[in-house]
């Protein structure tokens, strides 16, 4: 079985986000996995124990920086890593990159599985997932929290507002992670070291459509408030009355 | 002329507030910037009477209600959608921001070859340009978004606020023609069933949200957080160090790894306020804040404080609440 699993990086989140000149400061930013991408590498991996003769394979659009996201992925199992280096500026294009991308590695086959993460902490768009779908014209499930795989079939859940959705889909499919589908194990050491010997593949597609949204303007966000402190529980329940017409 | 169509979820037959929330304030929008039509679209079989009177303005509702639409289908949805949006030629469509929409709408996009703004808090889609803005990085900073496409699809957050009525005219439901859309054949994702968490709203749509973290000290203790919310109505939220000690399911953690809330009143109990924690409500309306460390960055972005032992102060806020709510 074919497994792809789609990853990115994101600034760590004790990173401090600096702004210069209205752009975002990177310069103190330690970029890491995206978390939700971690939940979904852990799956393939488990899967791919399951399911013999499975293979790996990670792609990431991104910068060179990259490299070291895609080490860690191949440090937690991935057997082959896929840096691939064309600029995208919204998540149309990094999808339609990913689609190239998979395409061309894959000699215009499709994967039997491709996992992502359900959002990025960054952005939080969420449309990478669904959008990389539709392209590669295959079912998928958004922010997946259980998965049961047979040869045949795939049944997931995933949380809706007040339940739990029960699904079931045939492969190809594509299946975003959500947090409490897993736990993704550490790397011991012995296992970063073998993957600083594999190579990271380095591929680039044609370059896609123009980006779809643009953002026109980005700047920090003060979010601090006056707190008053009171030292009553029926003061509270007044003030949330009379000023803010709670109750 | 603008027209613009707006996605009604139904959940189990009945319409999501939320969605009638957008319909509302899509309404309010095209008032104010006239010449601009309104219409709905509503996917699955629903109690139409329990929303007569909630959703203001006129326009039509096109309905497709046959069983086949009552759970989600990603294949049928994106047909359906597509096809009611290019035959009444609209160029906006609105979403609520729900686990629904994030799902349908990148699929529509890649469909319409429209431009999709997830997530937004306010929007300005009336006008020419049509941008949102939202906040990004954790909450720490507030970007704006401008679609490049002509066909625009967003996904509204929803705010617990009550939308003042635009006209006493109703919305005409129109029946779907629905034959070419429903065939024998099975389109996977098949959702199966849905299992509902009986009694209360959902930490992702509740107006009032009683929120425990580390500072609770254990499981037991958020039975007092549910008495609370039960109380008022409203639902009970946690953070990270909380799901993470197992206190609470993972379906009601708020933050980064979890979910961004809107709720009119929101109180953290024993949060101390990481960044990742106050990600997931920066939108919220009001913030009350108990801790024991009057220190905690959480009082930064609180307008009530109450600093001193969880256990105490709940315990007399319930009471207090109880007493109040009795009196009412």
């Amino acid at each position: 079985m074919n497994i792809a699993v789609c990853i990115c990086q994101v600034p760590d989140t004790a990173s401090v986000i600096g702004f210069v000149d209205g752009k975002i400061d990177r310069s103190r930013v330690n970029e890491v996995m995206n978390p939700c991408d971690e939940y979904a590498l852990e799956e393939a991996v488990c899967l791919k124990e399951r399911f013999e003769g499975s293979i790996v394979t990670v792609f990431s659009v991104a910068p060179i920086s990259a490299k070291e996201v895609l080490r860690k992925a191949l440090a937690m199992g991935a057997d082959r890593a896929v840096l691939v280096s064309n600029q995208v500026s919204d998540p149309f294009q990094t999808a339609q990159v990913l689609s190239s991308a998979m395409s061309m590695f894959y000699g215009g086959e499709l994967p039997d599985l491709v996992f992502c993460g359900k959002h990025s902490t960054d952005f939080q768009n969420a449309q990478v997932p669904p959008m990389l779908a539709a392209m590669l014209g295959i079912p998928s499930v958004s922010g997946i929290t259980a998965l049961s795989a047979s040869s045949e079939r795939l049944k997931v859940e995933r949380e809706i507002e007040g339940g739990i959705e029960y699904i079931e889909t045939t492969y190809p499919a594509l299946l975003s992670a959500e947090k409490g589908l897993n736990i993704p194990r550490k790397t011991s050491i012995r296992s970063v070291m073998e993957a600083r010997k594999k190579t990271i593949e380095q591929l680039s597609v044609p370059p896609c459509e123009n980006a779809r949204v643009v953002m026109s303007s980005i700047e920090p966000l003060e979010r601090k408030k006056i707190c008053k402190f009171v030292s009553d529980e029926k003061e509270l329940i007044r003030l949330l009355r009379e000023e803010r017409s709670l109750f | 002329m603008n027209k613009f169509l707006v996605f009604l979820e139904q959940r189990e037959g009945i319409i999501k507030k939320s969605s009638i929330d957008i319909w509302n304030s899509v309404q309010e929008l095209a008032a104010v910037q006239g010449n601009s039509i309104l219409s709905g679209i509503l996917v699955g079989p629903a109690d139409l009477h329990q929303v007569e009177g909630s959703l203001f303005g006129d326009g039509a509702i096109f309905y497709a209600s046959d069983e086949k639409f009552r759970l989600y289908n990603p294949g049928n949805y994106v047909r359906l959608v597509a096809d009611t949006m290019k035959r009444e030629s609209c160029t906006s469509l609105f979403f609520a921001d729900t686990a629904l929409s994030r799902d349908l709408a990148p699929k529509l996009s890649v469909c319409l070859q429209a431009s999709l703004l997830s997530g937004c808090s306010i929007f300005d889609a009336a006008t020419a340009c049509g941008s949102c803005g939202r906040s990004v990085y954790s909450g720490l900073a507030r970007a704006s978004f401008v679609p490049e496409r002509s066909f625009r699809i967003y996904t509204i957050m929803s705010r617990a606020t009550q939308s003042s009525s635009v006209s006493s005219a109703h919305p005409v439901v129109i029946p779907l023609d629905q034959c070419s859309y429903i065939d024998g054949e099975e389109l996977f994702p098949v959702v199966r069933r849905i299992v509902m968490h009986q009694g209360r709203p959902d930490v992702a749509e509740a107006a009032i949200i009683i929120a425990g973290g580390r500072g609770m000290g254990d499981a037991n203790s958020f039975e007092l957080l549910e008495k609370i919310a039960l109380l008022l109505g409203g639902a009970v939220g946690a953070s990270r160090q909380a799901v993470d000690e197992g206190w609470r399911p993972h379906s009601e953690q708020i933050g980064q790894t979890g979910k961004t809330v809107a709720p009119a009143l929101y109180v953290a109990c024993g949060i101390s306020g990481a960044v990742q924690h106050l990600a997931g409500i920066g939108s919220a309306r009001t913030v009350v804040a108990i801790n024991t460390d009057p220190y905690a960055p959480i009082f930064d972005v609180a307008d009530y404080g109450i600093v001193g032992d969880v256990h105490v102060v709940l315990h007399a806020l319930y009471d207090a609440l109880h007493d109040f709510l009795k009196r009412q």
